[in-house]
């Protein structure tokens, strides 16, 4: 049953073949921004999409460098306020110290009590400031050291100050005197001024590498983004020329469908007046033929022989084989340039009712039918109406040989995309020899005095079939019966 | 059983004109039956003018058009009668060889009673034409003479 040996190519190689706009692929030699292979076979569209991709991931690219160097720069000026504080702080402590140390000598000297307080406020400050200087420093394991040396430093100093007092309040003024004129942590003092300055020193030098790495990262990012920037416009640029070579090159090829269209429609027109006029002018001989031979045969009534009557006989039926020839070929050519009508055709109830046209012909035959349930489709009701005439008449034609006739209609098989439809009998079939002949116009695979008709039936079927979208074929065999397919597509596919 | 009207035939071809004569000899209604060549002369007989200035006055029973006429053809001649109001109501039978959707529908629109297509086959030709002329000639009562204009 399958259809395998004649199916017939999908697209008709005479009718107006359209030019689907969506798919004019750009010509190879287009001006891409690249000649690498792979990207000459995408689409235009992916080939955009592609160029967008880099574009993007080149602005993300930016992004992130951006980010960083604002990151860092934004850490280092955190950094550089720590180090302003802490120089400042260090500052603090050297003139703290050095307080210290003075109000503590004059109470050495002078015994009063308020220099001792003075000196007991500055210790007290003195505390706060190296904690506060400890907690600037962390991170930094150089400092943090020199740190905790001027907390131990410091810590001795206070121990030494604190033996001189108890030496004041054991032994007198005389008892301090030696100890008030020097000093009396003058060792661990100098020791402090020194870790200050180099903590002082350390901090500057740290700073001001900080100032130089930004410079130079700051640097770094700016030729980055340049950079950058660059590649965004090339790649931009590429893009632009792509659409705008593609919007061409679409252009163009609107123009010439426009212009095949134009050309079509002239086609088209001519084609029109041409069997306009074939339809009055090309009649009129033919009746004439026929006409007059009619009234010779009156004239000549009674002086007629028998030959002469039937050269007579020969040239009316001539001139109405030819009429009718000409009026099938006006029908096919019409079914070419006829509108369609849309609608949903009911083919059960259109197979019914092509019987029921066909009554008369059937009339004192012997025909046993299988008619299969029947699919709705999409088309035209006339020219399907016509598709199923053609083949069911064709089907009682060619079975009125046989003495007990089979036709045997219904679904084939059925896809998600068409139906299809057979139509069998079992009648004088045809040789698969010809089936390619079958559908052509004015081709008949019988001889004129075997079975009546021009031979354009099929070619309309065909011709209907393919402007549904769908396909006609045929299976037989001399003496066994032939099949007529017909594959139409289940959703709207006209052309 | 000749009409009492003139029945109009309008038909360029003069072969078509005498097989269709031939085909009303029968009933003699071909007695009655006037041609016109082209539609100029079809339009000059309904009007009365030009070589039929002087015939009898009074419209035709009917008009048997054909469409395909040099000059002036078949629809002008049709829309020039139903666009008159002394000539609209005389009824117009087109007979053409033309079966094309184009003329049928411009044919009707413009007012045409009947539309026939004239068979090849001459047997048939024959009875058309018979049945069309003795309808319309005699059978059909014809819509009165327009009344003269009062002065």
């Amino acid at each position: 049953m399958e259809p395998s040996k004649n199916e017939e190519p999908r697209v008709p190689p005479v009718e107006t073949g359209g030019v689907d706009p969506g798919v004019a692929a750009p010509e190879p030699d287009s001006l891409g921004p690249t000649r690498v292979p792979w990207f000459r076979s995408l689409t235009i569209e992916r080939r955009i999409l592609f160029g967008f991709s880099l574009v993007f991931i080149g602005i993300l690219f930016i992004c992130v460098i951006s980010y960083g160097n604002t990151r860092l720069l934004l850490d280092n000026s955190g950094r550089d306020t720590r180090s302003y504080e802490l120089i400042q702080t260090l500052r603090d402590v050297d003139v703290a110290t050095d307080e210290a140390e003075k109000h503590l000598r004059r109470y050495l000297v002078t015994g009063e009590p308020i220099y001792l307080g003075n000196y007991r406020e500055v210790v007290k400050q003195k505390t706060t400031l190296v904690t506060y200087v400890k907690d600037l420093v962390r991170g930094s394991v150089d400092q943090e050291e020199r740190a905790e040396r001027l907390s131990q430093v410091m810590d001795r100093q206070f121990t030494a100050q604190a033996a001189a007092i108890a030496k004041l309040t054991e032994g007198g003024i005389r008892a301090v005197k030696k100890t008030a004129l020097d000093g009396p942590a003058k060792r661990e003092i100098a020791e402090i001024h020194r870790i200050v300055a180099a903590m002082d020193q350390h901090e500057r030098e740290t700073m001001h590498m900080r100032v130089m790495q930004s410079a130079a990262e700051t640097e770094k990012t700016i030729a980055l983004l340049a950079a950058g920037a660059l590649l965004q416009l090339v790649l931009l640029t590429s893009v632009y020329y792509l659409i705008r070579h593609d919007i061409t090159e679409r252009r163009r090829v609107a123009a010439e469908l426009k212009r095949h269209g134009a050309l079509l429609e002239a086609a088209n027109k001519e084609l029109e007046s041409f069997s306009y006029s074939v339809s009055h002018d090309l009649r009129a001989p033919l009746r004439h033929i026929d006409g007059y031979a009619a009234l010779l045969r009156k004239a000549m009534a009674d002086a007629m022989n028998e030959k002469a009557a039937r050269y007579l006989d020969t040239i009316s039926a001539s001139a109405k084989q030819m009429g009718q020839l000409i009026d099938d070929l006006l029908v096919f050519s019409r079914m070419g340039r006829q509108e369609m009508f849309r609608t949903t055709v009911d083919l059960a109830q259109l197979v019914s009712a092509v019987r029921d046209d066909l009554r008369l012909d059937l009339h004192g035959r012997t025909i046993s039918w299988t008619i299969g349930a029947l699919p709705s489709v999409p088309g035209d009701p006339a020219m399907l109406r016509q598709v199923f005439m053609n083949l069911i008449a064709n089907a009682v034609k060619f079975t009125s040989t046989r003495p007990a006739a089979e036709i045997a209609i219904g679904v084939d098989r059925r896809t998600p995309t068409e139906v299809v439809i057979f139509v069998r009998d079992n009648g004088v079939g045809f040789d698969m020899r010809y089936a390619s002949k079958l559908f052509g116009v004015f081709q008949r695979l019988h001889r004129a005095d075997q079975f009546e008709g021009t031979g354009i039936g099929l070619a309309n079927v065909r011709r209907i079939v393919h402007r549904h979208g769908g396909r006609a074929w045929a299976e037989g065999a001399p003496d066994q019966g032939a099949t007529f397919y017909v594959a139409l597509p289940v959703e709207e596919k006209t052309r | 059983m000749s009409p009492a009207k003139p029945i109009l035939l309008a038909e360029d071809n003069p072969r078509d004109a005498e097989l269709a004569l031939a085909a009303m000899e029968e009933h003699h209604i071909s007695d009655k039956v006037v041609v016109c060549h082209d539609g100029a002369e079809a339009l000059d007989y309904l009007y009365c003018r030009g070589v039929f200035a002087s015939r009898q006055r009074g419209n035709p029973a009917v008009v048997f058009l054909d469409l395909k006429m040099p000059k002036v053809d078949g629809l002008e001649v049709l829309r020039a009668m139903k666009s008159d109001a002394s000539l609209r109501s005389i009824p117009v039978v087109i007979l053409t060889s033309s079966r094309e959707e184009r003329d049928l529908r411009e044919s009707y629109a413009l007012g045409a009673n009947a539309y026939v297509v004239k068979p090849v086959e001459f047997c048939r030709f024959v009875s058309a034409v018979k049945e069309l002329s003795m309808f319309w000639g005699i059978i059909n009562e014809p819509p009165p003479d327009p009344l003269p204009p009062k002065t």
